[in-house]
This record gives C-alpha cells, structure tokens and sequence, in this order.
C-alpha cells in the first residue's frame, strides 16, 4: 500500500500577508476607523489504521481570513474561507465581507478599551527563533507517514496474545502560516510544523471484557516523536495493565496523578488565571492574587516561548510579543494573563496571552502551561502512599470553572504499601482545586511535552475516591 | 442580515461532478462523493452589560470522498475552484491503487423524502439583528433581576444556515438546507466567599418566533439564574453508590453516551464495540424502549436528508429491553450487508461523513415520575447534567451534574453541588427500575463530539430511575 501521490502546498506567507493588508486597506476604505485581518494557511494531512490496513487518508489545504473593525469603537468580526480574488456575484469577496464587518460594528457597544496593539505597545527585542518549522517533515513523504500508522497498530498488537484488535491508530502532520496585520502597521508572519502519532489497542479478558488503553503525543519536530514503536508498547502495556479492574470502596485517600491526569487539571485551571475571569469576578481564585494559594512545592507557568514547543509562537493573536509568565511561583499567585483589551480594562500591558484561529476573535489562553518539575523520581512519590488511589484516566468532564470543584471518573490502580495492587475502574475522584494545590504532597521529576499543556507526577495529600 | 444560501447547483454544475467522481474512481474506487456545502453563522454577546462583539463568518468549499473496500480516501477545498476541486479528486482517488477506473457515475436521480417538519420562517432567513441584540438586553435585565445575589451574566445568540448538496457515483443526488438557532445565559451568582453559575439555553431548527411564543429569553435568563442563585446553598454530595433519578429531558445524555455511541456502525462493523455481539439479547431492564429518530420536530438533530443524502428515519435500537437494531452510515450499512439508516454525518465540506447519533432518547414508561422519586429512600435526584463522556470499548461513562438534589425519605431535602454520575454503559441500562410518562426530547442544546467531528444532536427521556450508580463527591 502506498500513498497519494499528489502533494499540495499551503498558500506562502507572502502571499498571505499581502492578502491580510489589502483586507485591512479596504476595511479602512469601507468605514473603519481601525482594522486587524488574521490569515491562516494551513496543509493537513491524516492517515488512520485498522486492521493492518488503511482506514482513511485525508489530504486538505485550508485557508481562511478573520478581520476585526472598530467603528466609534465597537467591534465588528466576520470570517471567511471564500478568498477567491472573483465572487460569483461579480464584486471582491473582501469587499463583501468589510462590509458585513463595518455594518455589524453598529450592533455593538462602543467601548474604550477596543483597540489594536501599535507597533510601539508591542515592540520587543528580536524575537528568537523557536525552531517551530522542521525541515524533515516538510519533507517526510506521504508513504512514511502511513508505515508510521501501520506500525504503531501491528506493534501494539504484536505485544501480547490479549490485545486483540485496536480502535486504530493514525499520524497527522501539518503545517502552515499565519499573519496578522492591523492598521495600526502591525505585521507579522509566522510559521509552523507539527506531528501527532496515537494507538489505541483494546486488551481482551477472555469472558468479554474489554479495556482501552491509549497513548500518543503531538510535537514539533520528527525527531521529537518517540519512536512508533516505543508508543505502540506503552499503549499495549496501559491497555494489559487495566485488565481485571474493578472498584473499591468509598474513602479518603491520597492520590497520585500521573502527568497526563495532572495535566488536563492543570489546562481547566488555566481560565482562573485569566484576566477576563477576574474582571468578571467569576472565579475561584477572584481576589486572591498575591496569596499563597498552594503547596510551596507548585510553580505554574505559563510559556509562550518555549523552543520547539506546540504552545509556542513568537507572537500572540493579536500581534503582542509572547513571553514566560509564572502564574503561581512556589505556592503564591503572582500574575494574571491579559490580552489587549481585557488589559487595557486594568492599565496594564498584554501578556501576550491572546489567542486564536482566524475564525473567531481572540480570547485570553495558554501557550504551553505547565507545572515545574520537582525532584522526586516517580517511582519516589509512589513509594510514599501507604494506602491510595493512582490515577491514570479520566472522563472528559468534571471540572466546574466558577468553583474549581474538581470531580472526574477515573481509572487506574490501588495503591498499598507505596506498591500497586490492582486495576481500579468505576470510581470518581472528587475535591475541589484550591484544596488540591493547597494539598500537594510531592512533585515528581518527570515533566514531559506531550502537548502544550504539561505537569510531572504530583501527589496530592487527600482527595475523596468514590466507589462502592 | 438575513440571507439566503446560495444555490450551489450553479456552483456545483452536474457535468462538473460527473467528471470529479469518474476521478476519484480512476485509480479503481468502488465508490464516490462529491459534497458541497455553503454555511454562514451569526453570532452577538452580551458580557458585562455590553455587547461585546458583533460576528458572522461564512464556510463553503467542497470535500472529495473515494473508497475502495473499508479504505477512504478524502480532500477538500475552500471555495469552488474548478481546477482545486479536481485536484481534491484525483487525491481522494489515491486511495486505491492500479485497478481498472470505475468510470462516470450513474444517471443522478434525485432524491426525495418528505421533511420531518417545516419551518416557515428560520431565524437565519428572517430575524433582524436588532431583534437579535434585543433579547441578549433582555435576557441580562431578567437574570439580573431575578436576585441581587447575580453580579455577572453572559448571553449569546447565535444562528446558522446551512446548504448543502451531494451525489455519489451510485447516481445519488441530494439538496437539502438545515437552520439553527441557540440562545444561551450564563448567571453567575455570589455570596460572600461562595461562588457558582447556572446556564440555560432556548433553541434548535426553529421558527423566529420560537423565543417570543415558546422559550422567551426571559424565561431561559430565569433558569440560569435560578440555578445558579439555587447553587450557592449546594451542599457536597455523599461519594457511593446508590439510587438515582434523572429527571426529563437533558437527562437523556445518560442514554445517547453510555449506550448510543456502541450502537454506532463503525464501532459494530470493526466489532470493537461491545453491542456488537448482543443483538437480540437483554441489554436494557424490561420496559426500556430506546429509540435514535431524526424526525423529531424542531430539534438541533433533525433533518430531511443525512449529509450523505439518506432520508432520516426513526430507528428502534432497543425494545422492551432487548437490543433490536443498530445505527448505520452509506460506508459501514453496505461493508456489512445492512440498509443505511440515516445516520451519516459530517460537521462541514472538511471532513468525510461517520455514523452518528440524531435525537436519542428512551420512550416513554408507565410510571407517574412523583413516585419515581417518593419511593425513594435516600438517593440522588438529578435535574440537569452537563457533559458526559464515554470510552466505547470498556463502556466507562461520566456525566457532571449541574443540578441535583438529595432525596431523603421521598423528598427533595437539599440542593447538591459538583456531582458526578460514573459506572458502565454495559450494564447501566440494566439497572433501570423506574420509566417514568413524562418523555421530553431536549433539542436546543447538544453538541456531540467524535473523532474530533461536532454535531447537534437532540437527546431525551421521562423521567428515569437507576437503582445503583456511583456517586462522586466529596463527603466519604
């Protein structure tokens, strides 16, 4: 089996970015006292496996226009994928669209603090190169990509007699620009690659009973990706590892959260952090900015310049320099993350932290936020709990953003004598966050880039495990 | 600014997808499709007592699909360029190698199906943007209103219509257009150090004057409100496993997660689903009766055609509690030797169709819901739940409940905060022992998600009793 022949290439960065000025030219033209236009072109390609064989290719080039106005200052906001430079119905698209932009501006409430970063607000030292573009998987045929996938599944289901079948494996690669440019004379280009590669064997008991277990990562660069086959054996041995899992009693524990389940906390968290949330005052941690909110042991940050990182980008969707800003810095809370408006509200600089795609306006989000590696091994902090809970699944929901009550389903194993007993399912893990990082016993030492959100093993001293 | 989509059979002429589908089969594809969609949403918000943004955007491009055997091969373009959309072909062709090419389709027919409804006056095509901001105005004045404990309320509205057309090498050739429309309130509440939000939404493939005759925004900001002003005297839930109620509606989510996506094709077909050995068996308590229906009036998951162009039907999947019938796309119906169900969706012209739930909901019982819940000793009552997840091939399940209360001898005692319903799919709907006459089929609000593919679904049921769940919470 081998793969598409055929390859097509994104719109370049030049063209892009002079798509991006005449929008906002004619923004101006149709009525705008300010105009910002956000590009996007981007080349995807998705192979998927099953059954040792090809499930599906896709194979797209994407490209799309976000453009913001300020009218009286009210904001507008309109987006298109249509770029052709002829409309069926005879006049520019762009023309058509500023329109729509200028004529929604009305609907809104004027509003001081709208306004676009100038070139003297977001100017900044030469920004680094992040190494965000690899040259190797711009090059990286399609048919490597699909012995990728095939390997991933024929390993996972070489590893043992029980895994049976899997839900499939699959690699993506894209890569692609993006510009933003406002009146103001603001532009900026950049650009990026990634690649993610996942499996998702199912182990068999032999009396019809399944178990799923998944691994796989999304990185910069090739030679960021663990081997397919390393991944394929991690999937295998988390989907064996969870055969003959059952629950336990209902009890008070300590809990250990491996690094993905400590992770997808700490990316809920994010928008307690958020300069919006606390204008609002619709947050948990309203008005406690300068307290110590956890554990000394807990550093959070939040890193838009990581080199060769998926969260990265030297600017943010609104054209502000990124940077490194530590959220809470041995247990005390010490910055708030703003975008331009919601820092404007304040009297205060952007952090840099909008972020977006060209469809939608720019909100305030994380780059690559993560919780700073301690120096215990795992196997360490594993080694402390005398009686306990770890936690290496979760459902999807169970965070609350207005409380930081904290309450997911949750897989993994019990815990005694700092040994791992048995598989454990059909339970929830339930506290509330200001109490989990008040309450975290131990960090672990093997922070991991997975994705752009990240944190090492951390031990929280008591959580509630509901079961039987 | 109401507009009508375009007609995209000038912009997708016949002769043009005769030649794009003898493409994609030229390498020796079985099967062929060719989907063009034109989409345009609009959206304004209220945050803080300002309207924050005014929004339109517009998609429309073309996808490409080939498959040979169980292998898809997809691409797509943003626009209608001839030349990318021959490109788009000859990619989606790729998929099968060096055999003898399909050659052109056969002679379109079109197809016809009544609509499960008709809407006279989408609120795409007809309500002003005035109107518009004028209820997100009211809704804030009423949440704000209802008690001075609300100090923040956000409300959106936003609406979307969507044309589309396909035809297949089959000689398949659909049309169809689909209008949605959501109004959503967000209140947040305060008391001293206590914190919490309430939400609400009105909507669906409704008419205009939906939110003037039947859901007002008023009426929905009240609701937010309530529940978030309800919440702020929430105690924590007891963590075990006991009896619960969910209450109408919502609640169905129960069902759609923790039993509709096993019934899904693909997961059948490759057999990775746990349902798919169990037709005919027991796999529901008796008197359970669950249903998957594309034709429910005004719902977020209704339509005439599926987006591969099959009319939407309503489909038994469980009867009195034995497993009956599954739900299947154009791809896993024909692997498989079944008839297409109506059930092949896309979420837009950038991906390729999956087999996918409509509006599925248990049917309703013999049982009076106030006697669901006054036999109850002590247990669990849910009114709302938030979002639920499954993993189908270990049947794991989680929902957050966003309103529940305690039941204490019969009795709603006291609201209870930050629960959340675990167990799993494969015996959950075994331990049913109460259905109540009360079905209501939410069609405003869900969103389902697969393999990163968003769709609106309704879901719903009467009100229904577990005899065991587990419970999370904090007080062990």
């Amino acid at each position: 089996m081998s793969g598409p022949r055929r390859e097509t290439r994104p719109l370049d960065a030049a063209a892009l970015a002079r798509l991006g000025a005449d929008a906002v030219a004619r923004a101006r033209r149709a009525g705008a006292d300010h105009a910002e236009a956000c590009l996007e072109s981007l080349r995807s390609f998705t192979v998927r496996v099953h059954g040792g064989a090809i499930e599906s290719l896709q194979q797209s080039v994407t490209r799309g226009l976000g453009l913001r106005v300020l009218v009286g200052g009210a904001q507008g906001f309109v987006s298109s994928t249509d770029l052709e430079p002829e409309s069926a119905s005879g006049g520019h698209p762009l023309d058509e669209l500023v329109r729509q932009a200028v004529t929604l501006a009305r609907f809104s409430t004027p509003d001081e603090a709208n306004a676009f970063p100038t070139p003297a607000e977001a100017e900044d030292d030469p920004p680094p190169d992040l190494d965000l573009v690899d040259p190797a998987l711009l090059e990286l045929p399609a048919e490597r990509k699909i012995e990728m996938a095939l390997t991933l599944e024929r390993v996972a289901l070489a590893c043992d007699p029980r895994i049976r079948r899997t839900d499939g494996a699959g690699v993506v690669t894209r890569d692609g620009h993006a510009v933003l440019v406002n009146s103001n004379g603001l532009m900026r280009v950049s650009s990026a690659t990634t690649v993610s590669a996942s499996v998702t064997p199912l182990a068999d008991d032999g009396a019809g009973k399944q178990q799923t277990g998944w691994y796989g990562m999304v990185q910069c660069r090739l030679d960021q990706l663990e081997d397919p086959e390393a991944i394929a054996r991690e999937a295998a041995r988390r989907a064996l590892a969870r055969l003959g899992a059952r629950p336990v009693p209902t009890a008070r524990v300590p809990v250990i959260l491996a690094p993905e389940i400590a992770a997808a906390w700490v990316g809920e968290m994010f928008e307690a952090f958020s300069g919006e949330a606390h204008l609002k005052r619709t947050s948990w941690l309203t008005d406690r900015l300068g307290e110590t909110i956890a554990a000394e042991l807990v550093t959070l940050v939040d890193d838009g310049r990581r080199p060769r990182a998926v969260g990265s980008e030297p600017f943010d969707g609104e054209g502000m320099p990124t940077r490194r800003s530590v959220l809470i810095e041995r247990g005390r809370f010490t910055t708030i993350l703003y975008d331009h408006y919601h820092a404007r509200r304040v009297g205060t600089r952007s952090t840099g932290s909008a972020v977006r795609g060209y469809a939608s306006t720019p909100r305030i989000g994380p780059h690559n936020l993560y919780v700073e590696a301690g120096g215990e091994s795992p196997e360490a902090v594993l080694a402390q709990v005398d009686r306990g809970f770890y936690m290496d699944d979760q459902g999807s929901y169970g965070f609350n953003p207005t409380t930081g009550d904290y309450s997911y389903q949750a897989q993994g194993f019990w815990v005694e004598g700092g040994v791992k007993v048995h598989p454990v399912e059909g339970v929830t893990v339930a506290s509330n966050s200001l109490d989990m990082l008040r309450n975290v016993a131990a960090v672990g030492s093997d922070l991991r880039f997975l994705g752009s959100v990240a944190s090492p093993t951390l031990l929280i001293a008591e959580m509630t495990v509901s079961g039987t | 600014m109401p507009e009508s989509p375009p007609d995209l059979s000038s912009r997708l002429p016949r002769e043009l997808a005769v030649e794009l589908l003898t493409l994609a089969r030229a390498q020796g594809a079985d099967f062929a499709e060719v989907y063009a969609e034109h989409s345009v949403v609009s959206a304004f918000v209220l945050e803080e007592r300002r309207i924050r943004s005014s929004e339109y955007s517009r998609g429309q491009g073309v996808g490409v699909r080939a498959i040979r055997g169980a292998q898809t091969g997809y691409a797509y373009t943003d626009g209608f360029s001839p030349d990318d959309l021959r490109e788009a072909a000859r990619i989606a062709a790729c998929i099968a190698r060096d055999a003898a090419p399909g050659g052109p389709p056969r002679v379109f027919a079109v197809v016809d199906a009544p609509p499960p409804f008709t809407l006279t006056a989408p609120v795409a095509l007809t309500l002003e943007a005035e109107r518009k901001v004028e209820m997100l105005r009211r809704a804030d004045a009423a949440a704000r209103g209802h008690d001075p404990r609300i100090h923040e309320v956000s409300t959106g509205f936003a609406d979307s219509a969507r044309g589309w057309l396909v035809a297949n090498s089959d000689g398949l050739w659909a049309e169809d257009r689909h209008f949605l429309a959501r109004l959503t309130v967000t209140a947040f509440a305060s008391e001293g150090d206590v914190r919490q939000h309430g939400f609400a939404v009105g909507g669906g493939s409704v008419e205009a004057a939906y939110f003037e005759r039947e859901r007002t925004p008023e009426q929905v900001a009240l609701e937010a409100a309530g529940v978030a002003v309800t919440l702020l005297r929430a105690e924590e839930p007891e963590a075990g496993t006991y009896p619960v109620v969910v209450g109408p509606g919502w609640g169905g989510v129960l069902v759609h997660e923790c039993f509709g996506h096993g019934m899904e094709g693909d997961v059948i077909r490759k057999r990775s689903s746990i349902r798919a050995h169990q037709q005919g068996q027991q796999v529901a308590a008796p008197g359970v009766t669950i249903v998957d229906s594309g034709r429910v009036p005004f719902s977020r998951g209704s339509f005439r055609l599926d987006d591969e162009g099959t009319p939407a039907q309503r489909t038994v999947l469980v009867e009195d509690g034995v497993l009956v019938g599954y739900l299947w796309d154009l791809l896993n119906a024909r692997l498989t030797g079944n008839r297409p169900t109506g059930n092949g969706r896309r979420s837009s012209y950038r991906d390729y169709p999956l087999c996918r739930m409509t509006n599925t909901f248990i049917e309703a019982g013999p049982h009076d819901p106030a006697d669901l819940v006054g036999t109850v000793k002590r247990g669990l009552y849910c009114r709302n739940l938030g979002g639920g997840s499954v993993s189908p091939a270990d049947g794991n399940f989680s929902f957050q409940v966003t309103e529940a209360w305690r039941i204490e001898d019969g009795r709603l005692t006291a609201p209870v905060r930050n629960a959340t319903l675990t167990g799993n799919g494969n015996d959950a709907m075994l331990k049913i022992d109460g259905v109540g006459n009360d079905l209501v089929i939410e069609g405003s609000t869900g969103s389902c998600g697969k393999d990163g593919q968003w769709k609106p679904v309704g879901v719903g049921q009467p009100t229904v009793r577990f005899t065991g769940i587990t419970v999370g919470g904090t007080r062990a």
